[in-house]
């Protein structure tokens, strides 16, 4: 389970302030997209569930931060992944510390292999199955998953920008390199 | 403009994203660097393999319902909702007659009709839509042979709904040969599979050709579905239904 932060139980309906705007509802548009993210950073329904209903916990919490206007699915999904991030933090509240992708930018690119080249890397790419894939991006650090996963669903530079808290060339480098990575697992999937 | 930076730039290029001077340095990069222009086809190939290959799974709905339970704005004021109500009944009922005609109704969450959706939608959104650019429908059917364990009836190319392609996607638990139109503004997207052992609707009136299919709306989008010998047909636009079903009737008769 997702151990987080108790300031972001719900509050009971009756009790929220009068005057603070409810969440959008086009907040609920987004609905499927949150639950893929959370179910790839998480790798469990149950958990994947909990992520989401805190996010929109915590987005209820924090409702009057929000602009409106602004880029709401953005918001979210930064939600949601702080949320992870924290609640994985204290989950893994041992010695020893996965990466989450920012803390060695320039690793997330290394490739431990010889590349290949031509057409032989190309066949094995496309023999992979979706399995595969599901297993390859478990491997990603949780910035490398999610930026993967959120340009697939979609979210522009200046979006993923956005929900990392970086600026739009760090972004760049990142899914570059994030790919690369996820590529060069995939070779190793397919073998 | 060295590799690295080179390699940042990829993708934005094959989206159309990169300003001009990006480009340029790039594909002067690129001519003389195979390396790069490895990592291009590579990158390509797994821009394809995510869209293709990755599951992409909804929400479960009871999660849905708890959290619209919980944290959907509340609706109208009763006393707003019957006046409102009340206002549009007139107008309402009225389209609801030319409705039933038009459409045949079936639980939102049909399995057929969201797949049918979600997978133009996922077309819409592609990096690349086509795998294989139209030249006509002469040489985008043959291309399917060895990528789907079927040939693709689809008798007509299209006169004012202008071929863009084809690929190979999965309809549900099937591959599906997939066709792309473009009308005007719209891309109208044909998926054609094997029928058998799919949930298909009971009451099918919509003449569709000389077979009968039903259409139906979800999430701003008509599906049209019917079935002709072992294969089925999902036609996806936002365009006027009425013209879909006109494109309906050509790809099944050919005429």
């Amino acid at each position: 389970m997702l151990h987080l932060d108790a300031s972001s139980s719900y509050d009971a309906p009756a009790l929220r302030e009068p005057l603070v705007p409810p969440l959008p509802r086009a907040a609920f548009e987004h609905l499927d997209a949150l639950f893929r993210l959370a179910r790839r950073l998480t790798g469990d329904d149950d958990e994947a569930e909990d992520l989401v209903q805190e996010t929109f916990a915590r987005a209820m919490d924090k409702r009057a931060q929000f602009v409106p206007g602004t880029n709401l699915r953005a918001w979210l999904f930064r939600i949601l992944r702080n949320l992870y991030i924290d609640g994985w933090r204290r989950a893994k509240a041992s010695p020893v510390r996965e990466r989450l992708g920012d803390e060695d930018p320039a690793a997330e690119g290394m490739v431990s292999g010889e590349p290949l080249r031509g057409d032989e890397e190309l066949e094995r790419l496309r023999s992979v199955v979706a399995d595969d894939i599901e297993a390859a991006l478990r491997e990603l650090s949780v910035d490398a998953r999610t930026i993967v996963l959120l340009d697939l669903e979609g979210f522009t530079q200046e979006e993923l920008a956005e929900v990392l808290a970086c600026n739009v060339g760090t972004v760049k480098s990142r899914l570059s390199r994030a790919r690369a990575k996820l590529r060069e697992l995939l070779r190793e999937y397919a073998r | 403009m060295d590799h690295r930076e080179a390699r940042t730039h990829l993708i934005d290029r094959r989206r159309g994203t990169l300003d001009a001077a990006s480009r340029a340095a790039l594909e002067t990069h690129l001519a003389g660097c195979e390396a790069c222009r490895h990592e291009d086809a590579a990158d390509a190939e797994l821009s394809r393999l995510l869209d293709e290959r990755l599951p992409r799974r909804r929400a479960p709905d009871s999660l849905r319902r708890s959290l619209e339970a919980r944290w959907a704005p509340p609706t109208a004021p009763r006393g707003w909702r019957v006046a409102r109500g009340v206002a549009a009944m007139a107008a309402g009922a009225a389209l609801a007659v030319v409705a039933l005609f038009l459409f045949r109704s079936r639980p939102p969450e049909d399995p057929m009709l969201t797949e049918a959706v979600n997978d133009h939608l996922r077309v819409l959104y592609s990096e690349h839509p086509v795998e294989v650019q139209s030249g006509g429908i002469h040489q985008v059917k043959p291309w399917f042979e060895g990528r789907v364990d079927f040939a693709p009836v689809v008798p007509f190319a299209g006169d004012e709904d202008f071929l863009q392609g084809g690929s190979v996607a999965y309809f549900l638990d099937r591959k599906a040969a997939t066709f792309v139109f473009k009308r005007r503004l719209h891309m109208i997207t044909l998926f054609v599979f094997r029928a058998e052992g799919l949930l298909w609707p009971t009451v099918a009136t919509l003449p569709v050709g000389d077979v009968r299919g039903t259409v139906e709306s979800s999430r701003g989008s008509h599906v049209l579905l019917w079935r002709r010998g072992d294969l089925g047909y999902a036609l996806v636009s936002d365009a006027d239904p009425m013209d879909l079903e006109t494109l309906a009737g050509k790809v099944a008769s050919g005429r």
